[in-house]
């Protein structure tokens, strides 16, 4: 039953698309203020509904399908939409950064250019910002919200959050993150290669990868519970990633979570749709 | 054009088919080796075209790479943030593949031109950018080929917002050789003509770099087949040439040259036609026509021999009699005239043989016994003859020797020889009972030695014919030279008596009939009287003994008969006889079986009807035409007349042919009368019985001859019915009673009838 509901609603979306008019798709540069460009995919959409900020994962850009899918629904639904992708450092950043790159982009930078970002849609008039990040996009929307955040960040909507982990484990983790900051406290810049997250070969600058291991399990949920706005996290139940306890220690923070079952980390093919019809929940959902 | 020896041709055929070998591989050498020179040459465009193609592709490729770097992010990256990029140039733009190994250097520069952080040591690039870009140069460095690229970066993607340049060193060779295998170009013998240290524009590289085209191992390959076979083809080619002409001279030049001379040998005046035979040829056209040519030779050599041969046969048959065997008139002409040339006229004795009585012969006993005898008389003479002597054949029974170097005493001599031998002969092999005589006639050519001009001889022969006619002579030497005196006497009879006898015939009115009285026995009255022909002449009177031969001679017997019987109708006109009195006519042998004869007699028959007339006939010419003699006998005796056999017994008759006689009368001969006067008692009886043996069988007997009155007496004892001879009277008392003393025979054909 669950599937034929599924299966009407990416049918009524087909013919919604088919007979809507053509919706404004346009790429957009922010000056960031590292002085870098940064690009994003802006969607405008009805004006009383509340805009949407995509936010990707890891090294990935908007493009990046999980985000594209739901760029395109929410769109098709009338939200305004912006999708920017992260400069990690590089100007007109267009493409995924490979773990082989430099990396010398800390947490800090993400969060300074959502920061831009979210301002750059305060600026086009949007009341009411719902923020929503994929992986390590949540992490870094979560560090955003937990800093000086815009109050028209309303809302939170995590998908497949996970922290930046160490091949190692956990364990390796509190024994790295002090040599580094050892590393940095002293100065040092001279790039390190290690395994972090999914990339086998990670090249990074101390402060960089100091930066995202900080961000660890318990620093997330801790995170969580300090946002002020509501939050929810959407996770698949296959989601090879997370840790066993992962889902149930998030359902223990004040986020609303939402599992998806079957779904991996991306929650591709079939779970796409459930994914954006309980993240259109989930934007529906009201706000206070 | 004068032709050419087979050798020359030969060689010449060799030389051209040499040469012609020689043009046809020089052809396909030279043909082979410009097809391997436009190979080369294509090859060699080739290679040039295969490197500029590899340039092109090498430079493409960098430029591509090159663009790729410019959009990369983390090229980007280096131009704003450029703390690692001596890490990103030397670590991570080679990692991540983008970067092909001959892509020697890479570098960035800032948007002030100045390369950043200093060049690399190994592979340097300028440390300022050289200039506008994108800008590709080509450039020789240490004797390696480079193609240094520089191209803008833009931090956006529109190529709105320049960041710097970045910079590509491609090592060429290592990038074109890399890019493609390469089939044409020897890349190991790449060659720049450009300054060390220079650059160009890479579009422009092409114009100063050379190459060389890699050996073609097929086309070398096939080179070094074609030169061998060539130089295989060729050695082959002598080879043949060679045993070729080998060949050519063993089965055709020198068969050729050979059979040309052979043929030459022959050709020459005086050679032999003979079948020579040439060798055996191995070429079948030349066999064929040593063939033909032998069987020429040995059909012309036939031809030759066979016409010999006939030549000689003609010549033989020319000069030989055919049926004596010995030489002919011709033979006798031809040596006479040698003799002359050779002057060996002074010793020539000429011997002329006749056989006597031979025309009686051959009208007795036919021309086969006729032949017979001139055979037999040839072999006798031959016999007789010396070896060097040399007999002839003049015609019918005439016969001539030439003896050389003979005196009078040696050609006498051999006469006698050859008398001797005929005589010896027996002639009775041939059915003849009567013996062959022979007269010869000598003359001798050294009488009238020193005369001159030399003797010919037609004089030589008329000697010698006169001296036979006069050895014909009844009673006379068979055996007579001659002398002057028989030259003159015996030529002008017979020419006179040949004058004589034609001019009779055709005027009877010069015949004289002397008429000899027939007696009957035992009255002794006449009974009637034989005619007897005398032919006057210009005052001379010719006797039958100089009359018949002629007549014989010529052949004038039936045209004498006629004349005779107008000159006895003319004195029976005349009446030279009484009415009542008989008249006996002799008639020839030719006569009796002529027509027109017959019809005179039968005329004179039918005139003189009452008066009795016998016919007499020698039984020879019974004998040769016993049929129509019979008849016409017969027909004589129907018109009433009497036929009496003339002259029986002797030697023309015999008593086989007597009992079958058509004839009435039978005249006993001279010779057989005489036996009853001068035979012993053996040939007496023999004339008794058979006179009484004819009596018996019905004929009367007339015996002539009768010159005595005892012989008359016998001849009335036994029984004879008529008689006549001297003894009772010279015939011709009328007219020429003179006996016909000095009577010579001219041709030797004597068998005359006394009553002629």
């Amino acid at each position: 039953m669950k599937n034929h509901r599924q299966l009407l609603a990416l049918l009524f979306c087909l013919a919604v698309t088919a007979i809507a008019p053509p919706l404004r798709a346009e790429t957009v540069e922010l000056t960031l203020p590292s002085r870098l460009v940064a690009r994003a995919e802006f969607r405008q959409g009805d004006a009383d509904k509340p805009a949407v900020l995509l936010l990707h994962g890891f090294l990935q850009t908007h493009q990046f399908p999980t985000i594209h899918r739901l760029t395109d629904g929410l769109a098709g639904d009338g939200y305004t939409v912006l999708a920017p992708t992260l400069s990690l450092g590089l100007p007109y950043r267009a493409q995924s950064m490979a773990c082989e790159a430099i990396h010398r982009h800390t947490v800090g930078d993400d969060v300074a250019e959502l920061d831009a970002w979210v301002k750059w849609l305060k600026a086009r008039k949007v009341k009411e910002i719902l923020l929503a990040g994929h992986s390590m996009g949540s992490i870094t929307s979560i560090a955003y919200l937990t800093g000086r955040p815009d109050r028209g960040v309303t809302r939170l909507i995590g998908i497949s959050i996970i922290e930046g982990s160490l091949k190692h484990g956990e364990q390796s983790r509190a024994p790295l993150i002090r040599r580094l900051r050892d590393e940095v406290r002293r100065g040092r810049r001279e790039v390190e290669q290690h395994q972090f997250s999914f990339c086998q070969q990670y090249y990074s600058t101390p402060a960089s990868l100091l930066s995202y291991l900080e961000w660890g399990p318990e620093r997330i949920l801790a995170g969580i519970d300090r946002v002020k706005v509501p939050v929810s996290m959407i996770m698949g139940s296959r989601d090879d990633r997370l840790g066993a306890d992962w889902i149930p220690r998030l359902r223990k923070t004040r986020a609303r979570v939402i599992v998806i079952d079957g779904a991996n980390h991306f929650m591709d093919g079939q779970y796409e749709f459930d994914l954006y019809d309980q993240f259109l929940a989930e934007v529906k959902r009201p706000s206070r | 054009m004068k032709p050419l020896s087979i050798g020359r041709l030969a060689l010449l055929y060799l030389t051209l088919s040499g040469l012609l070998l020689l043009a046809v591989g020089g052809y396909f050498w030279r043909e082979a080796q410009r097809s391997a020179e436009q190979l080369r040459a294509h090859e060699a465009r080739a290679a040039r075209q295969e490197l500029a193609t590899a340039l092109d592709a090498a430079l493409g490729r960098l430029k591509s790479v090159g663009d790729a770097l410019a959009r990369w992010d983390e090229t980007k990256q280096q131009l704003v943030f450029p703390e690692y990029y001596t890490l990103w140039r030397d670590n991570r733009a080679r990692s991540v593949g983008l970067l092909p190994d001959t892509v020697r250097a890479i570098g960035l520069y800032g948007l002030d031109g100045g390369l950043l952080l200093g060049a690399n040591s190994a592979d340097p690039l300028p440390a300022r950018l050289p200039g506008g870009t994108p800008l590709a140069l080509f450039k020789r460095e240490a004797g390696i080929e480079h193609i240094y690229y520089f191209l803008p970066v833009y931090a956006d993607p529109d190529g709105t917002v320049p960041l710097g340049h970045l910079g590509l060193k491609l090592d060429l060779q290592d990038a074109m050789r890399q890019s493609a295998p390469f089939r044409y170009a020897d890349l190991r013998s790449l060659r720049v003509d450009l300054p060390e240290g220079t650059a160009v524009a890479a579009e422009q590289a092409m114009r100063h770099i050379h190459v060389d085209a890699l050996a073609n191992r097929e086309l070398e390959s096939f080179q070094t087949m074609l030169r061998d076979t060539m130089s295989n083809l060729l050695l082959a080619a002598a080879a043949s040439l060679v045993v070729a002409g080998l060949l050519l001279n063993r089965l055709l030049i020198h068969p050729l040259r050979h059979l040309s001379a052979e043929i030459d040998a022959r050709r020459a005046p005086g050679s032999e036609i003979q079948p020579h035979k040439l060798r055996a040829l191995p070429v079948l056209e030349l066999e064929n026509v040593r063939e033909s040519f032998n069987d020429y030779q040995a059909r012309l050599a036939e031809l030759h021999h066979d016409l010999e041969l006939r030549n000689r046969d003609f010549f033989d048959q020319a000069r030989h009699d055919a049926l004596s065997g010995v030489m002919n008139r011709r033979a006798f002409d031809e040596d006479w005239r040698d003799a002359l040339q050779d002057r060996r006229l002074d010793n020539i004795a000429l011997l002329l043989f006749d056989c006597d009585h031979f025309k009686a012969i051959n009208d007795t006993y036919g021309h086969h016994v006729g032949d017979l005898v001139i055979q037999a008389t040839a072999q006798c003479l031959l016999q007789a003859l010396r070896a060097d002597d040399r007999l002839y054949r003049l015609g019918g029974d005439e016969f001539a020797a030439m003896l050389t170097d003979t005196d009078k005493r040696q050609a006498g001599m051999v006469a006698e020889r050859c008398l001797e031998q005929v005589i010896g002969h027996d002639f009775r092999q041939y059915g003849m009972s009567e013996p062959i005589t022979i007269s010869i006639g000598i003359a001798l050519s050294e009488a009238e030695r020193g005369k001159c001009p030399p003797i010919t001889l037609t004089e030589l022969q008329k000697r010698a014919d006169l001296a036979m006619y006069a050895a014909k002579r009844p009673g006379g030497q068979k055996i007579m030279f001659y002398t002057p005196e028989i030259g003159t006497a015996e030529a002008l009879v017979t020419s006179r008596a040949i004058h004589a006898v034609f001019r009779a015939i055709q005027d009877p009115g010069l015949i004289e009939i002397a008429y000899q009285a027939v007696i009957r026995l035992p009255q002794m009255e006449e009974a009637y009287a034989e005619a007897l022909t005398r032919i006057r002449c210009d005052g001379e009177l010719f006797f039958p003994c100089d009359i018949f031969p002629i007549v014989q001679c010529r052949n004038l017997d039936a045209e004498f008969d006629l004349a005779i019987i107008r000159a006895i109708n003319r004195d029976l006109d005349n009446g030279v006889l009484p009415a009542d009195k008989g008249i006996s006519i002799n008639l020839s042998a030719s006569g009796i079986v002529n027509a027109r004869v017959l019809d005179a007699m039968l005329a004179l028959l039918e005139a003189e009807r009452g008066r009795k007339i016998v016919v007499e006939i020698t039984e020879t010419a019974l004998i040769t035409q016993m049929e129509t003699a019979t008849e016409n006998i017969r027909r004589l005796r129907e018109a009433g007349a009497l036929a009496a056999l003339d002259d029986f017994g002797s030697g023309y008759s015999s008593l086989r042919y007597l009992a079958s006689m058509p004839v009435d009368l039978v005249k006993f001969d001279i010779s057989m009368v005489r036996l009853l006067e001068t035979g012993d008692g053996k040939q007496r009886l023999m004339m008794e019985e058979i006179t009484r043996m004819a009596i018996n069988a019905g004929y009367e007997l007339v015996a002539e001859g009768i010159e005595s009155h005892e012989l008359l007496d016998r001849a009335i004892g036994l029984g004879f019915a008529y008689a006549q001879g001297y003894y009772f009277g010279q015939p011709g008392e009328t007219a020429a009673g003179a006996t016909p003393a000095g009577c010579v025979a001219p041709c030797g054909a004597g068998a005359l009838s006394p009553g002629n």
